[in-house]
């Protein structure tokens, strides 16, 4: 899997690199306009990691330009600025996805996930492990052909599970992920305790393994 | 309340006041004494006629006699008598009696004077009296004219004020309603009307600098804390990311993962406080389209599902009166996030299994929550100034909700009662 991250803040690139080269992913820098244009023209990537601002041009532009060419590759815009306009003018022109930092690196593993997932399986797209099986399409969840019936927020959590597979995530992690802008203003973070407990149960009454483990007392880690 | 011309027209008008009535006696005591002084002349003029046209009879002095006393017979008011010395003076004065003459029976003023004359070298004494207009009648007779003239005065100084005001006010009023309608962040510089009068010129003027004074201090503060909030969010980005791979290590400690989780969560504060004050500058610039039809009950139902699990995680109560099809006009996600920070506003202040009431109505959105200790409405809207002990919070939630109610011309109150915080937004 190859991945461009255009970023032109170099401690920010450095990690998002760190971090995803630990999956089978394979991580390009562009820090300039310039530089990403040049690579866009002669490589394919599966996804590209999109800043919105960089110091020699706006990287709209650069959307624009791999849509004007036709690219098939998966955009997901990672901006400092956090407004709707612009949230809204790069999804018009053909942004996959947008995400605005600071954001949490698994939050970004869990959508290049579901992103090349997505591109990839275009009729069925199933997860399997074990004996569970996720249809990401239609958002059902079976264990041994079995439905399992998850509400909206469990399967979320599964999704963000599978989609970091072998990671910590921090409860706290797992809070923004859940309730989005709601997490940092509420402090008690006890209700990602309730719906991890449920998945589990619900998951665990199907028959199936317990991919999920507790680490370090308050952290999550879906092993497989 | 009077107007600044009322004012003056008032002070104007007891100046005027007392102007004439003190004019009245002046007037009176000029015009006394002028008369005296002529009816002085005049009597003295008579006494001359009496004496030379008796010197012209050129009669005996038996005949002289029997004239005289027949003069003073028909003349009793200018009487002459012989004496054998002449007067050493003149003398002039001033006597109420009736008049011999008159019908009726009123006592009048004379001015008399008695003279010496010589006829036939003989010396006698005249007396002259001439009636004088009495001092009540031309006392009255001035105050009349006064008190017309003094009427005339006040008429025409409140017609010629009401016609000039509007006019001689008009550059004020204008610089009023100006500075009525300015705001301080709608970036709209005020205009002033150019006027030919000094005091309004210089008002104009010296606003004029205080008001770019403003806009230019007001501006700088915006600027800076928008420029700092963008500069914070790129390290802000740096550390969570870090702290992500941290997480990530194999030697990593309990104890350190905790670390790294109250880190996590200190940066997740700071982020929403660096958010909260780019959207506070935000809506002040007023960069958001304030036109969309909104279903304010749909937003509300949402929110409240959304927040549904952290109402089961408290044990509260919530109780809803939303009446449906509530259209406003405004900005959705403005609106949202004054729903959704009032909303967890309540969740973060109710203790467990408190209560939480939520109304919207066609004229207002409620929501109020169970409490002891009434809060600081003054205190409560400003930014940075915490009510509770609880400090995570970012301490900007309720000034926003202050912002996008001015934003969108609603008020925003708070009240506590029965036991209860209410906050009732007012469209």
């Amino acid at each position: 899997m190859k991945i461009l991250l255009i970023e032109d803040e170099k401690e920010l690139a450095l990690s998002i690199v760190e971090y995803l080269s630990r999956e089978s992913y394979l991580c390009e820098v562009a820090s300039t306009f310039t530089e990403a244009m040049k690579k866009i023209e002669v490589f394919d990537y599966d996804c590209i990691l999109l800043d919105i601002t960089l110091p020699d041009g706006n990287g709209l532009k650069i959307l624009e330009e791999l849509k004007k060419e036709n690219k098939q590759d998966g955009v997901i815009i990672i901006s400092a600025r956090n407004s709707l306009d612009d949230k809204i003018k790069g999804l018009q022109i053909g942004a996959d996805d947008y995400l605005t930092k600071p954001f949490h690196l698994s939050e970004l593993t869990a959508r290049i996930y579901s992103l090349i997932r997505r591109r990839q399986f275009n009729n069925s797209n199933i997860v399997r492990q074990g004996e569970l099986e996720i249809d990401l399409l239609a958002k059902k969840v079976s264990v041994n052909k079995t439905m399992v019936a998850l509400t909206k927020k469990e399967f979320g959590l599964l999704i963000y599970f599978i989609g970091n597979k072998n990671r910590v995530l921090s409860k706290s992690t797992l809070a923004e992920h859940l309730s989005g802008d709601f997490a940092d203003m509420l402090d008690n973070h006890d209700f990602v305790y309730a719906h991890v407990k449920n998945l589990k149960k619900k998951l665990n009454e199907a028959g199936c393994e317990q991919f999920l483990k507790t680490v370090y007392g308050t952290g999550y880690k879906w092993e497989g | 309340m009077k107007n600044l011309l009322q004012k003056s027209l008032k002070q104007l008008t007891v100046f005027a006041f007392i102007v004439f009535a003190l004019s009245i006696p002046s007037y009176f005591l000029l015009v006394d004494w002028i008369w005296l002084k002529e009816l002085d002349e005049n009597n003295e003029l008579i006494a001359e006629r009496i004496e030379n046209e008796f010197n012209e009879q050129k009669i005996s002095n038996e005949k002289l006699a029997q004239s005289i006393q027949f003069w003073n017979e028909i003349q009793p008011v200018s009487k002459i008598e012989l004496i054998y010395q002449p007067l050493s003076k003149d003398s002039l004065y001033t006597v109420m009696r009736p008049n011999p003459y008159s019908t009726k029976e009123a006592i009048d003023r004379f001015r008399g004077l008695k003279t010496s004359i010589k006829i036939n070298d003989q010396d006698y004494s005249l007396v002259v009296e001439t009636n004088v207009e009495e001092t009540e009648e031309t006392v009255a007779y001035i105050a009349m004219v006064t008190l017309l003239f003094f009427l005339i005065l006040v008429i025409g100084f409140w017609i010629l004020n009401r016609r000039f005001s509007k006019k001689l006010w008009q550059p004020f009023q204008d610089t009023l309603q100006q500075l009525k309608s300015f705001q301080l962040n709608s970036q709209k510089p005020i205009q002033f009307q150019d006027t030919d009068t000094i005091e309004f010129a210089e008002l104009n003027a010296t606003l004029d600098k205080l008001l770019q004074h403003s806009i230019t201090t007001y501006r700088n503060q915006k600027e800076f804390t928008e420029n700092a909030s963008h500069e914070l969010q790129t390290p802000l980005a740096i550390l969570k990311n870090k702290l992500d791979i941290l997480l990530q290590s194999d030697d990593l400690t309990e104890r350190q993962y905790h670390i790294a989780e109250e880190m996590n969560k200190a940066l997740v504060r700071s982020s929403r406080i660096n958010k909260n004050l780019l959207l506070l500058v935000k809506i002040e610039n007023s960069q958001f389209d304030r036109s969309e039809l909104i279903g304010f009950d749909t937003i509300v139902l949402q929110s409240i599902d959304a927040l549904q699990e952290h109402f089961k995680e408290k044990k509260i109560d919530v109780s809803t009166d939303i009446h449906s099809n509530i259209e406003v006009k405004g900005n959705s996600s403005l609106t949202e996030v004054l729903i959704s920070n009032l909303l967890i506003n309540a969740i973060r202040h109710t203790l467990p299994e408190g209560s939480i009431r939520i109304t919207v109505s066609k004229f207002a959105f409620e929501v109020s929550n169970s409490g002891e200790q009434p809060l600081s409405p003054d205190l409560l809207f400003k930014r940075f100034s915490r009510m509770s002990a609880d400090n995570r919070g970012s301490g900007l939630g309720l000034s926003i909700v202050q912002e996008i109610c001015k934003l969108h011309g609603w008020t925003v109150k708070y009240d506590f009662g029965n036991n209860a915080h209410l906050f009732s937004v007012k469209f």
